[in-house]
C-alpha cells in the first residue's frame, strides 16, 4: 500500500507521479504501459507506485475539456531482450569493455485496464466522474500517471455512494486475475473509507461475491 | 379486446400438462398464483376468451443470492454499486392451467383443447367476467350482472382480488339439492360459512326451508335476521327462526324402527333381538301409533308366555333405555308442520343431548321428512309440501365412519336419493375422515377451508371429485375465513374471502384468560372460611389407617 502522507500531499492531478508512457495497447481497453526507470524521469515510481491494483490516470484534452481517463494496473511483465541469448561477443582485441546501449532494453510492462473517465477541474481535482467505456482512445507514449487514493475514492464514488460499475468489463480483460485487481481495489477503497462508512460493509459483500465466483471458477468450491 | 384490461404478461410456451402453459411477466406485474387470466383463442371462427388459473410462480431473472450475504445491505445497493440495472429486472416465469372458454350455450366452461401460441398477450381475467362464469350460474352471456339472479348466494369474493371486487354468488338450488359439504379445522370458521349461507338462504329471495341440527348451540345469534332490514320484503316476508330446545325434542315410540331400539339396548341376545323384533313389528302393524313400553311387553308377554326369561331381561333393559329416557314418548312427536315451513329456519338446540339420543333424534326426524318428501313427490298426502335443506353441525356424529350411528342409514339414503325428492343435506364437520366416505361424496358442493390434518385432507382428496391438485395445496395455508368452493355450484373451484356475516357471529372459542379472571376474582370476593366445608358427609376421605 501506497505511504498516506505522501497521497494527501498529492491529490492534485498535475503533482501526481507519473509511471510510464504507453507503448501499444491490445485493444480499445486494454494497454501496455512502459513503466519509467531511473533515466527516463526525474523522479521515478517506486515500487509500491506501480504495484498490482494500482490505480493510474492519463489526462487528455477532448474538445477544449481537460479529462482523465482512469485505469488499473492489471497485469506486469518483465522483458529482457538478452534473455536466452549467449550474450554479445567482442569482435575485436582493441576494445577492452563491451558496453552495449541495449543493456538498458531491460524493462518492466504493466497492463493498463481502461474503467471509465472524469473531468479534471480548474483546482486540479476531478469530478462527473463515470464507469461507462471511454470512447477515446489513447496515444503512444501518453503518460500514465499514479492516482492517488484520494482521486481513487472520488471516482468510485457516485452520489455518495462508492460504484465499480466497470467490474464486468475488468473481469474480461483481466481474466484470470480479474478477481485478484477486483479484490485490490476493494482493499483500495476500504482504507480509504471511515471505518464506519456504510459503504463498507457493501464493499464485504462485493468482494465475498467476487472471491466465491473465482473460487467456483477456479475449482476451489 | 374489447372489455379486457391491460396485458399482463406473454405467452412462452406449453407446460408440462397437456393443459399447462408457460408464461412470463416481469416484476411490476403483481400476478398471485391462483390468479385468473384471459386470452383471446378462435374457435370455429369466432373468437373466445379462454381463462386459466395461474399455478407456479417462479424467478427466473434476479438478482444473484450473493447480493443477499449481508442483512443490513440490501440487494439493491450491491447491485447498484456493481453498476447493475435493478430497475424492473425481476422476470417470472408463471405456470397457468387452461380451465376453458365459457361455452354459452352448454353454460360451462368447454376446453378449447388447444394452448394458446407463444406470444399470445395474456390480461387478467375482468371482474363481471368471472362473476359470471365461476359460479355455475348457467348465464347465457359471459357478463351477466349476477347480483340480479333470483336464488344466488353471495358468498364472499376471490381471495386474489381487492375486497368485495369479484363477489362469488353460488346457486342455491344446486347445493341444496345436490349436497353440500362444509369442511374445515376447529377455528377456521366453518360455522360462520355456515350462517353467512343460512342468511342467504333466507332471504327474500329464496326464502328457504332449513332445518339446522345444532349439537353445540352454536347458531343463538341468527335470530337476529327477524327483524334485520336486510332480510325485509315489501310484501311482508320476514324470516322466522325458531330454536327447538332439547326438552321440545320427542321421539314417539312407535316411530323407533326395530333397528333403532337394537341400537340403544345393553347387548340384547339373538333370543331376545328374535322376541323383541316380533312384538315390536306386530306393535307396528296395529292402527294405534301411540303405545309405550307397557303396551309391548303386554303384547310380548301374550306371545311368549309371561314367564319368559328373555322377555323379562328385555323388560328391564327397554325400560331403562326407552322409558327413562325423556326424548321418548308414547304419545309425543316434533310436529313437523312446526318445524318446516318456507322462509324459516329452525335451529335444533341438541346440546344436552347424549351423543346416542342426539343420533336417535335425528334418524327418526330425518326418516319422517324423507317419508314425507317421498309422499310429497308421489302425489300423495304429504305434510311437507315443500323442497327442504338439512344442515348438520358436527356431521361426522350423525354419518361417522365406523358406522355405528342408527343415523347413518338414513344419511346416506337422503345423500344418495334426496335429490329426487328435494332434500338437501349439509354436511359441516372439522373431521372430513371421520364421515363416511359414502355420505361426503355424494356431497355435490364443498366448501373446504384450513386443514392441516393429513388424513382429513386425504379424505377430501378421496371424496372430493372436484377439487383438483392444486387446490389440494391451498388447504393448509389458509387463513380463517378463507376457503375453496369447488363442486356442483362453481364451474371452476375458486379460493374466497368469506363475507362477514349480516348477523352477529355467536360460535368461537370461549374466551378463556377472561373467564378464569373473572373466576379467580369471584372467589377473592368470597368471604374466607376458616375451615374449609366437608361436603362428605361424615365420612373422612383423607388418610386412613392400612391396619
Amino acid at each position: 500500500m501506497t505511504d498516506q502522507t505522501t497521497e494527501m500531499e498529492t491529490a492534485n492531478v498535475d503533482s501526481c507521479v507519473q509511471i510510464g508512457s504507453i507503448v501499444s495497447s491490445n485493444s480499445h481497453l486494454d494497454y501496455v504501459v512502459e513503466v519509467y526507470k531511473d533515466r527516463d524521469c526525474e523522479r521515478p515510481p517506486k515500487l509500491s507506485e506501480r504495484e498490482f491494483g494500482q490505480p493510474v490516470f492519463i489526462k487528455k484534452t477532448i474538445d477544449g475539456t481537460e479529462h482523465a481517463v482512469m485505469g488499473v494496473i492489471y497485469d506486469t511483465q518483465l522483458v529482457d531482450p538478452d534473455q536466452g541469448r549467449t550474450g554479445p561477443r567482442l569482435a575485436q582485441d582493441d576494445q577492452a569493455q563491451f558496453t552495449p546501449g541495449y543493456i538498458e532494453e531491460r524493462t518492466t510492462l504493466a497492463g493498463v485496464a481502461l474503467l471509465g473517465t472524469a473531468t479534471v477541474n480548474e483546482d486540479r481535482t476531478i469530478t462527473d466522474p463515470t464507469h461507462r467505456m471511454p470512447r477515446w482512445t489513447l496515444e503512444v507514449d501518453d503518460t500514465v500517471y499514479h492516482c492517488p487514493d484520494e482521486i481513487t475514492a472520488s471516482f468510485h464514488t457516485i452520489d455518495g455512494q462508492i460504484q465499480l460499475a466497470y467490474i464486468d468489463r475488468l473481469v474480461d480483460i483481466a481474466g484470470d486475475l480479474g478477481a485478484e485487481v477486483i479484490v485490490a481495489l476493494i482493499d483500495r477503497l476500504r482504507s480509504v473509507l471511515p471505518n464506519e462508512d456504510p459503504n463498507q460493509r457493501v464493499l464485504d459483500v462485493v468482494e465475498q461475491n467476487v472471491e466465491w465466483q473465482a473460487h467456483e471458477r477456479r475449482g476451489v468450491v | 379486446m374489447p372489455g379486457h384490461e391491460e396485458v399482463i404478461g406473454t405467452v412462452a410456451g406449453p407446460g408440462e400438462d397437456p393443459n399447462e402453459f408457460i408464461f412470463v411477466t416481469p416484476a411490476d406485474q403483481p400476478i398471485k398464483t391462483g390468479e385468473f387470466i384471459t386470452y383471446d383463442v378462435t374457435v370455429d371462427g369466432e373468437s373466445r376468451s379462454v381463462f386459466a388459473r395461474v399455478t407456479n410462480r417462479e424467478l427466473i431473472r434476479g438478482l444473484p443470492e450473493g447480493f443477499l450475504a449481508d442483512p443490513e445491505v440490501g440487494p439493491e445497493t450491491v447491485a447498484a454499486t456493481l453498476g447493475v440495472p435493478t430497475d424492473d429486472t425481476e422476470l417470472y416465469r408463471m405456470t397457468a392451467t387452461v380451465i376453458g372458454f365459457y361455452n354459452t350455450n352448454m353454460e360451462t366452461f368447454a376446453n378449447p383443447r388447444q394452448l394458446p401460441d407463444p406470444g399470445t398477450p395474456l390480461s387478467i381475467a375482468p371482474d363481471g367476467q368471472l362473476e359470471t362464469v365461476l359460479p355455475n350460474l348457467g348465464c347465457d352471456t359471459v357478463e351477466t350482472e349476477v347480483t340480479q339472479l333470483d336464488g344466488v348466494a353471495h358468498i364472499g369474493w376471490l381471495l386474489n382480488r381487492p375486497e368485495r371486487a369479484t363477489n362469488i354468488h353460488i346457486p342455491i338450488e344446486e347445493f341444496a339439492s345436490t349436497h353440500l359439504a362444509i369442511l374445515a379445522a376447529t377455528g377456521s370458521g366453518k360455522s360462520y360459512t355456515a350462517s353467512v349461507l343460512i342468511e342467504e338462504m333466507m332471504r327474500p329471495t329464496s326464502r328457504a326451508s332449513l332445518l339446522v341440527f345444532d349439537p353445540h348451540g352454536e347458531y343463538d345469534t341468527l335470530a337476529e335476521m327477524q327483524g334485520h332490514e336486510s332480510f325485509r320484503e315489501e310484501d311482508g316476508y320476514e324470516p322466522d327462526v325458531v330454536y327447538y330446545d332439547p326438552e321440545r325434542l320427542q321421539v314417539r315410540i312407535s316411530e323407533l324402527e326395530i333397528g333403532d331400539v337394537m341400537a340403544i339396548l345393553d347387548n340384547p341376545s339373538n333370543r331376545m333381538q328374535d322376541r323383541l323384533s316380533t312384538a315390536w313389528r306386530s306393535m307396528q302393524n296395529q292402527e294405534s301409533e301411540t303405545w309405550g313400553i307397557d303396551d309391548l311387553m303386554t303384547e310380548m308377554r301374550s306371545e311368549f308366555g309371561g314367564n319368559d326369561a328373555s322377555v323379562g331381561a328385555l323388560e328391564w333393559r327397554l325400560r331403562r333405555s326407552i322409558q327413562r329416557n325423556d326424548l321418548f314418548d308414547p304419545e309425543e312427536n316434533v310436529p313437523l308442520d312446526e318445524i318446516i315451513d318456507p322462509g324459516q329456519c329452525t335451529v335444533l338446540q341438541m346440546d344436552t343431548l347424549d351423543r346416542r339420543d342426539q343420533q336417535l333424534i335425528t334418524t327418526v326426524l330425518l326418516r319422517r321428512l324423507y317419508r314425507e318428501r317421498l309422499n310429497d313427490v308421489r302425489g300423495r298426502e304429504s305434510e311437507v309440501e315443500h323442497p327442504v335443506f338439512a344442515l348438520f353441525e358436527e356431521g361426522h356424529r350423525f354419518a361417522p365412519t365406523s358406522g355405528d350411528a342408527p343415523s347413518l342409514g338414513i344419511m346416506r339414503t337422503i345423500t344418495s336419493e334426496g335429490r329426487k325428492f328435494g332434500f338437501g343435506l349439509g354436511i359441516i364437520s372439522q373431521r372430513p375422515s371421520k364421515i363416511d366416505q359414502d355420505v361426503l361424496s355424494q356431497c355435490g358442493t364443498q366448501i373446504s377451508m384450513k386443514i392441516r390434518n393429513p388424513n382429513d385432507q386425504d379424505a377430501i382428496k378421496k371424496s372430493v371429485e372436484a377439487a383438483g391438485e392444486d387446490v389440494l395445496r391451498e388447504l393448509p395455508g389458509l387463513t380463517p375465513g378463507q376457503a375453496i368452493v369447488s363442486g356442483d355450484a362453481m364451474n371452476t373451484p375458486a379460493l374466497i374471502q368469506v363475507r362477514p356475516r349480516r348477523t352477529e357471529h355467536g360460535a368461537g372459542s370461549l374466551d378463556v384468560i377472561d373467564k378464569w379472571r373473572e373466576a379467580y376474582d369471584a372467589r377473592q370476593r368470597e368471604p374466607t372460611r376458616s375451615e374449609s366445608a366437608d361436603f362428605g358427609e361424615g365420612d373422612s376421605t383423607g388418610v386412613q389407617s392400612l391396619d
